[in-house]
């Protein structure tokens, strides 16, 4: 039978199509700390957390061909302002809310284009922690400031658990230790909250449970914005071998 | 229209399309603003309103190459600065020296930092040695146009961590953008002349330097830097603003504090 086209109807359906898909998405966690910001998610094909600009850097959740479309479109736009205007000028607000949050909102809303399948997390990092800003990206075009720290995850309700979760254990100023050991728990929370569904707790040991599984196919990567480097680029992902240290206590 | 591949002018000349405006970069003497070129009967001072900066030496020593620069930079006879950062990080292997028009040569660094930057995190890979060189003698052919009216010319000396070779390079470059790669040393500036001689002494009775150790190189480059000073009246000297000393090896660029260079002009002057 022939239906008309409904325009709310064809959103919802569009909206539903991206949230199945984003569900199974490793999460990200984003923590401000004493040195610097961090992003942690884990990996199993490609990289996974990008260097931006000098003070900003990106991971996303979603269809890798689309993050990697948004990836291409901040850093462009980012090297196109720090070149003709000054670094100075590329700011996190700037490339979320005017370079790519219009064009995933077009995107979303346009029947006749496939929508970006992601949800993106950019970190930003100024000369004081409690400067440090996050910004969530959905892919409606939605977008969120955040300070301290961050998570994205495959639903809102493993969003909010392991939101939770940092709210209340993370202290003021964390040193990188910290951050990490406290992230490596909340990434677990989210993800094993993002699996089962309709959870209003996860206990810590489950989430401990959980990361190492993903451990056994997958592997952790972490990117850092240092604030206090002699090095002249900002960002480094942790080694590998360094973040075995760490994963020791899990 | 997307750059996939990384080519940070191919960006920019993109915008440049959306915008309708030309950046400085691109624009050569016939579509910029300026004055046109002088002719062989105008003043022969037309021209030297420009500010250039004057002498730099790159020196490798064992494990990696040091860069020294005066801080002075001049338009005909006239000092206009002598604060001056002549030597210059493009990246973590990667320093540049600059002698010539400063303006221009500012304008370049900027553009070389950015399309490093911009191939290392676009493409996920840091641009390769021989990619930066070509990509520096590109902007230098580029720029030849106006070179060759008489404004904007500038010479470069690369200075490079090689970490296939685990040992510095040198490389200079014509205003034409050709390159050539420098065993030991390199000097470009109007004091750099002078005192090509001394390099060849210094290497002959004690040793090539890149056999050497920082501390010895930096003591001989501002050993040289001082002499340059002596013989030509564009170059700043070590006395009155302490000379820029920068340098690279296998942990990255990085700079002299001034409290050693302090202490090393104290030590020459004393002696």
């Amino acid at each position: 039978m022939l239906t008309p086209y409904d325009f709310q109807e064809n959103l919802q359906q569009r909206a539903q199509y991206i949230r199945n898909r984003l569900q199974a998405g490793s999460p990200v966690i984003g923590i401000s700390y004493d040195n610097g910001i961090m992003l942690l998610t884990t990996r199993r094909r490609g990289r996974k957390v990008f260097e931006i600009y000098d003070r900003l850097m990106l991971s996303a959740i979603g269809n890798q061909a689309d993050v990697e479309t948004l990836r291409v479109a901040a850093i462009d736009f980012a090297h196109q302002e720090g070149f003709v205007r000054s670094p100075d000028d590329v700011t996190v607000q700037r490339v979320v809310g005017f370079a790519l949050s219009p064009a995933l909102k077009k995107a979303f809303g346009d029947p006749l284009t496939t929508p970006f399948v992601v949800r993106a997390l950019f970190a930003e990092l100024h000369d004081a922690p409690e400067r440090d800003l996050f910004y969530i990206l959905n892919y409606d075009g939605e977008f969120n400031p955040a300070e301290r720290f961050a998570v994205i995850a495959g639903t809102t309700g493993a969003e909010d658990l392991a939101t939770r979760y940092l709210r209340d254990a993370l202290p003021n100023t964390p040193t990188l230790e910290k951050a990490l050991s406290l992230a490596l728990v909340a990434w677990g929370i989210a993800r094993e909250a993002a699996l089962q569904e309709d959870r209003d707790t996860i206990p810590e040991s489950q989430a401990r449970e959980r990361l190492r599984d993903e451990l056994q196919e997958a592997q952790l990567e972490v990117g850092l914005l240092e604030r206090q480097t002699l090095r002249e680029n900002r960002f480094r992902l942790i080694p590998p071998e360094q973040l075995q240290g760490y994963l020791r206590h899990l | 229209m997307e750059s996939r591949h990384g080519d940070f002018a191919c960006l920019l000349q993109r915008w440049q399309a959306q915008t309708g405006m030309t950046l400085p970069l691109f624009a050569t003497r016939g579509e910029s603003t300026a004055p046109a070129p002088p002719t062989s009967s105008s003043s022969p001072h037309a021209p030297l309103l420009e500010v250039h900066g004057t002498t730099v030496i790159a020196l490798k020593f064992k494990g990696g190459v040091l860069n020294v620069g005066d801080r002075r930079a001049t338009a005909a006879n006239a000092v206009m600065y002598d604060r001056a950062d002549k030597i210059i990080p493009l990246d973590d292997y990667t320093l540049i020296a600059i002698a010539g028009a400063y303006g221009r040569a500012m304008e370049v660094v900027r553009y070389l930092r950015h399309a490093f930057k911009y191939y290392a995190r676009s493409q996920l890979q840091p641009m390769s040695l021989e990619g930066k060189l070509q990509e520096v003698s590109r902007v230098l052919a580029a720029n030849l146009p106006n070179a060759l009216s008489g404004i904007g010319l500038f010479i470069p000396i690369l200075s490079a961590y090689d970490p296939d070779q685990d040992s510095g390079r040198i490389f200079f470059y014509d205003a034409s953008g050709a390159r050539f790669e420098t065993p030991d040393y390199g000097a470009a500036g109007s004091g750099a002349e002078r005192i090509r001689g001394v390099f060849d002494y210094i290497a002959k009775t004690k040793g090539a330097f890149g056999e050497r150790s920082l501390e010895e190189v930096l003591r001989e480059a501002i050993l040289l830097l001082d002499i340059a000073a002596d013989l030509d009246a564009a170059t700043g000297g070590i006395d009155k603003v302490l000379p820029t000393a920068r340098y690279v090896n296998r942990e990255g660029v990085f700079e002299v504090p001034e409290a050693t260079l302090r202490e090393l002009v104290q030590s020459l002057r004393g002696g």
